[in-house]
């Protein structure tokens, strides 16, 4: 299979802390959560308004949870994570991702709506009138970088890993200036009890870039 | 070849010797991939990692290392210091194993500048001569010199408490109370800017953990709320990294009225806050509301070691089930001579403290008029925010050869970007120190755009 390119016009990323079983919980049993300080792990919320893909233009909200990388040699990722949850505003883009990434997803499309001004960007998910989440991710210094990460998935009986490469401008930082506000929505099911916090210790957004995966590999 | 520290004591000893600069060998990768591009590393990406050997992640560090090192991390493998920790020090620069000379020592957390003090030293001398090098022992068996007994007994004396309990370190000591008075299922509440040994000593309890944001009041409330169980609230006299205090009367009324017992660490506060110095408890009149007071030896006192204070009770019993205590030998006797001198010279001479608020006057004043960002400060400890992870090495070592040795503090110490250096304000610093020190600072700051 030849590489997958997604261009993005943003992604917008916030890592927040949440309980050590509330991750535990959610992760298949061969993942276990890294673990920012002692009992709590990093859920991880990473929106995206592609611009360009073999299933063309859509938004994308991905919900992770952040755990050790798989390391067999090879380069080192930056981080690596397992989806949950996905939500897509395209049906094409989600039977695209669920069958080539196996990556689980909401099954009705999602809206999203992006609002950039003064060194931060808002992120609004929704279904029809029913919100979902909220995201506030701010700015530091921006650079040009290509990062590497690990993306985990499953299905009914064999486990998989994903190189993926994010390559754009980036900027980083842990300010705490960000919020996130979740909503009572079946999206949010599974991490409404998991302790999250409100603010993201790091905020990570990038801008006009492209997201490759490499071939999924089984492990 | 790398230089060996024979090879850096050789070039110290010669003052003709030019540093030798040691090409690298040439470096196979550990892992089959590109090797870790250094800027985009750092020591939290080597922490965790799966696969099957132990040694996956050793591997990949060694990958990135030499590269982190050259590049400015060679700044936070102990660069020797050839003096005492005056106010002017020499140091054998970690780079390229030059000897550096003369730099303002604003590094050092002697806050009282007693460590290397005459009386101090004969204090030391004299009890080594008595008693040996070591205690022999475990405190809890043959280890318990008169010395300690007398030391505990006037730490108790001089916090007002009925008791006292020493510990081989500030980490032990904190490993052992928490650890030694919490268990499973407790609840302890802890500021997200803990110091390490805390955050160990609860690891150790079993205890379950939250952390409340940084002084945040509210947070504090919400995450006692509705816990059944026991539980102790930890918080810090001075946060280490931002020199600020913590709110200790706001924190004192939510502890009382979620009824949970309050531990403070007054590791950077003890012997200097306060009217008679017993810390940021006493600075707020709030002594008896605390259950557990907690402090080091190694910062105002100049020497080592921890200690507890509180009711006879609580020590009694920490005695039994401090493990960290028991199971370590006891503090050797010349320590504990030294400490008793440091001990009397903090109480008796109280113009050391009036000394050392006026020079954090001073600095404080000269760093803020020139426009750096010295953040929430309020203390001997001043950070200057650099907020970028990567020059704050550049900047350091412009300082270091400006002449001036502070602490750098990067990222996983602290947050991603909010990177600073640390300066440890002492009562031995002269004008002239502060002064030059904070001149040359600002030369190099402003050089790189971070004052005016």
């Amino acid at each position: 299979m030849p590489l997958t390119r997604y261009h993005f016009r943003q992604a917008v990323s916030a890592f927040f802390e949440m309980s050590s079983e509330g991750a535990r919980a959610i992760l298949p049993r061969h993942l276990e959560p890294l673990e920012v300080r002692h009992s709590r792990g990093v859920f991880a919320v990473t929106a995206f308004d592609f611009t360009d893909s073999m299933v063309g233009s859509y938004h994308e909200i991905v919900l992770a949870v952040i755990s050790p990388p798989l390391m067999k040699g090879g380069a080192m990722p930056k981080s690596a994570f397992y989806p949950f949850m996905v939500g897509t505003s395209t049906r094409e883009a989600r039977e695209h991702a669920i069958q080539r990434w196996h990556l689980p997803h909401f099954m009705s499309d999602i809206g999203m709506d992006f609002d950039e001004s003064s060194g931060q960007i808002k992120v609004k998910v929704f279904e029809a009138d029913e919100p979902i989440l909220d995201l506030t991710v701010t700015e530091h210094a921006w650079t040009e970088v290509d990062h590497l990460y690990q993306a985990f998935t499953i299905d009914e009986s064999e486990r998989f890993k994903a190189d993926i490469h994010m390559k754009g401008r980036f900027t980083e930082h842990e300010e705490e200036k960000g919020e996130i506000v979740l909503h009572d929505h079946p999206m949010c099911e599974q991490i409404l009890d998991a302790d999250i916090e409100s603010y993201p210790f790091r905020e990570l957004w990038m801008k006009d870039g492209v997201q490759t995966f490499e071939e999924l590999e089984t492990i | 070849m790398k230089p060996s520290r024979q090879h850096a004591e050789k070039l110290v000893t010669d003052d003709d010797a030019r540093p030798e600069r040691v090409a690298p060998e040439p470096k196979k990768s550990a892992t089959t991939g590109p090797r870790p591009k250094l800027s985009e590393y750092d020591f939290s990406n080597f922490f965790f990692g799966s696969g099957d050997d132990p040694f996956v992640m050793v591997d990949a560090f060694d990958d990135w290392w030499p590269d982190a090192r050259a590049a400015g991390y060679y700044l936070f493998v102990g660069q020797p210091m050839l003096t005492p920790p005056v106010t002017r020090v020499d140091i054998l620069e970690a780079k390229n194993y030059t000897k550096l000379s003369n730099l303002i020592n604003f590094a050092s957390y002697n806050y009282l500048g007693l460590s290397y003090r005459e009386d101090i030293r004969e204090a030391i001398i004299e009890a080594t001569g008595k008693y040996g090098s070591g205690a022999s022992g475990s405190p809890i068996l043959s280890g318990t010199l008169d010395l300690h007994d007398e030391l505990a007994e006037k730490v108790a004396r001089f916090k007002r408490t009925e008791a006292s309990l020493i510990f081989p370190s500030g980490y032990s000591a904190n490993l052992g109370v928490i650890a030694g008075l919490m268990r499973s299922g407790d609840l302890v509440v802890t500021d997200q800017y803990a110091h390490a040994s805390i955050v160990d000593g609860i690891i150790l309890s079993k205890a379950k953990v939250r952390y409340f944001r940084h002084n945040v009041i509210g947070d504090l409330e919400r995450k006692l709320r509705e816990f059944p169980g026991k539980k102790l609230v930890i918080v810090e006299g001075v946060y280490s990294m931002d020199g600020d205090l913590a709110k200790l009367p706001e924190i004192v009324e939510v502890c009382r009225r979620h009824g949970a017992r309050i531990m403070i660490d007054e590791a950077h506060s003890a012997f200097i806050f306060g009217k008679n110095g017993r810390g940021v408890a006493e600075h707020f009149g709030l002594e008896d509301e605390i259950d557990i007071h907690f402090g080091t030896f190694s910062k105002s006192l100049g020497g080592i070691g921890g200690y507890v204070a509180g009711s006879q009770k609580l020590i009694n019993y920490l005695r039994g089930f401090a493990r960290s205590r028991m199971f370590s030998c006891a503090l050797p006797p010349g320590v504990v001579a030294g400490l008793l001198k440091a001990l009397e010279i903090a109480q008796a001479e109280p113009e050391l403290r009036v000394k050392l608020w006026d020079n954090v006057g001073v600095m404080s004043n000269l760093l803020k008029k020139s426009g750096v960002d010295i953040g929430s400060s309020a203390s001997q400890v001043i950070p200057i925010m650099v907020r970028d992870d990567e020059r704050v090495f550049q900047i350091a070592e412009e300082l270091l050869h400006e002449g001036v040795y502070l602490n750098i503090v990067r990222y996983p110490a602290v947050g991603k970007h909010r990177s600073r250096f640390r300066i440890s304000v002492t009562a031995a610093h002269s004008m002239a120190d502060l002064e030059q020190g904070t001149e040359k600072i600002i030369r190099v700051l402003k050089r790189n755009g971070l004052c005016h």
